[in-house]
């Protein structure tokens, strides 16, 4: 096997700011010296559980890990039940917070102390530097383990497809713990271009004042679900370099808004939380999309898969593609019975089974709207016979084993499901009935 | 008092159109968590909620602070805080 050389933490010079805290900006000889300040300080072992909302302190923490030869379990749920699940499952030996959540194990709130001047530590490709996380259709987490080279290399690839700026300021309005989030606000002012923004960032007026606090130019890295927020409360943004788009298909009516409101082009990326970003297009005008430089599509009628650089094996994703021209496939629906919310995936036979496994549960079924990914808004519906159950009862059976997102609304109490003479769910009567008000 | 009252049912029929959700705004408790637990709503809810009150209410929720979480504890906290912030 061919052994990659060892790369650098950082590719970014002494003197380039790659994060603003505030209207403060860290060079990255500052980050290299704070970086090397707090790893002497950890623990021996790892992996640590990371999930400062700090940006700065996120990358800073994951930094300081990483040189010392420790994983980063990143969760984008802070959910106090998520994160110790996560710690235990995945045998965490510490935390690293900047909010108060009590967990059975150390929780370290990462300070940001000057140091000596520090070196720019090499790291191993095949270093296994953090573990992202999906929920598997019985709701228990499945660990996706990225290699350094990986992330570096979808950083690179990142920064030339965006044509990112060194000195772009880069506001993310997606947690640093989920996989787009790392990628884009950690990993590209790490590895490509930019500076990031600290802050936590989630209300269009947090969008607003975050974009205002930083210089030109400024490239936005959001949601659609935020943008429409953004556009519906119609507050004013400093101008934009550009926007990038993820977690969920973007209407080409809300694309073409943005792009009128802002004056800026917007990308969306495609990409998996096992995979990571692989491909981009230009919502407006691109049906077809462009994989990242180094990324191997396989589409065939059993499925595609993903070859992507850095990682040890292809990976399969849940979506079905076609190919549309040379370099450029299309997004024809998700496999069998995934569906997508909040940038969470989750099947639907799963949900299902989790919902006829409540006591007092006789039968039901998990449903999605016809328009599930085009709706922001879209939610999941359930049908229940539970005869001596309410609705409520049943949501807050489920609130113990299903991520928030996938809550059925509206949860509809029936006497009997629409089955045929053989016992098949009859799915548009079902549909029908989930969503008749 | 009255007024406070007033607004809270306001609030409540806002909610539930904003979310969509299957119940009457009287039948939600004003004291119950709005998140989570209680009315269960999540983060895809919070940003409804902050859009449906900048256009009703006229201003912006913002998440820089401790207040938020005090500020989504229940209806009866939105409603005071949009009591205290509204301008229109």
């Amino acid at each position: 096997m061919r052994v990659e050389p060892p790369l650098p933490l950082t590719s970014r010079a002494p003197w380039e700011v790659i994060f603003h805290r505030g209207r403060d900006g860290v060079t990255l000889e500052r980050f290299l010296a704070e970086a090397a300040a707090l790893a002497a300080r950890l623990p021996d072992n790892g992996p640590v559980l990371n999930f400062c909302a700090d940006r700065y302190l996120a990358l800073l923490g994951f930094a300081a890990a990483l040189s010392r030869g420790q994983t980063t379990l990143l969760s984008a749920d802070r959910t106090p039940q998520r994160l110790a699940e996560i710690a235990r499952l995945h045998g965490a030996r510490y935390a690293l917070a900047d909010s108060d959540i009590a967990l059975a194990l150390p929780v370290l709130r990462p300070e940001v102390a000057a140091g000596s001047d520090a070196p720019n530590p090499l790291i191993r490709a095949d270093a296994v530097a953090a573990i992202a996380f999906t929920s598997g259709s019985t709701g228990e987490s499945q660990a996706h383990p990225k290699p350094w080279g990986a992330l570096v290399a979808g950083a690179r690839a990142a920064a030339a497809r965006f044509a990112v700026a060194p000195g772009a300021s880069i506001v993310g309005t997606i947690p640093a713990q989920h996989m787009y989030g790392f990628e884009t606000t950690l990993m590209l002012p790490l590895q490509g271009a930019g500076a990031g923004h600290a802050g936590s960032v989630f209300y269009p007026s947090d969008i607003a004042e975050a974009l205002a606090e930083v210089p030109a130019p400024r490239l936005l890295v959001t949601t659609p679900l935020q943008m429409r927020a953004l556009l519906g409360t119609g507050i004013a943004l400093p101008p934009l370099a550009g926007v990038i788009s993820a977690t969920a298909p973007l209407a080409a009516s809300l694309a073409a808004e943005a792009e009128a409101a802002w004056g800026a082009p917007l990308h969306e990326i495609y990409g998996a939380t096992e995979a990571g970003s692989v491909a981009s297009r230009r919502t407006l005008g691109e049906e077809g999309w462009e994989p990242y430089d180094g990324v191997d599509f396989a589409i065939g009628p059993e499925g595609a898969v993903v070859t992507v650089p850095g990682l040890p094996a292809p990976v399969p994703l849940a979506d079905v593609l076609e190919w549309v021209a040379p370099g450029r496939f299309r997004l024809l629906g998700r496999r069998g019975d995934m569906v997508k919310l909040a940038g969470k995936r989750a099947s639907l036979s799963g949900l299902t089974a989790m919902l006829t496994a409540i006591e007092g549960v006789e039968d039901g079924v998990f449903l999605a709207p016809e328009d599930l990914d085009r709706n922001p808004r879209g939610r999941l519906a359930a049908l229940v016979v539970a005869p001596g159950l309410t609705a409520e009862a049943v949501v807050a059976a489920l609130r113990a084993r299903v991520e928030p997102a996938f809550l059925p609304r509206p949860v509809v109490m029936a006497a009997a499901l629409p089955r045929d003479a053989v016992g098949k769910l009859r799915r548009e009567d079902a549909i029908r009935l989930a969503w008749s008000r | 008092m009255t007024t406070t009252l007033s607004l809270e049912a306001e609030v409540a029929g806002l909610i539930v159109e904003a979310l969509h959700l299957e119940i009457a705004p009287e039948a939600i408790d004003p004291e119950a968590p709005l998140f989570g637990e209680g009315l269960g709503l999540d983060s895809i809810d919070a940003l409804e909620i902050a859009l449906a009150v900048s256009k009703r209410y006229g201003f912006q929720l913002r998440s820089d602070d401790e207040r938020n979480h005090r500020i989504f504890r229940s209806l009866r906290a939105l409603a005071a805080h949009i009591e205290t912030n509204r301008t229109g």
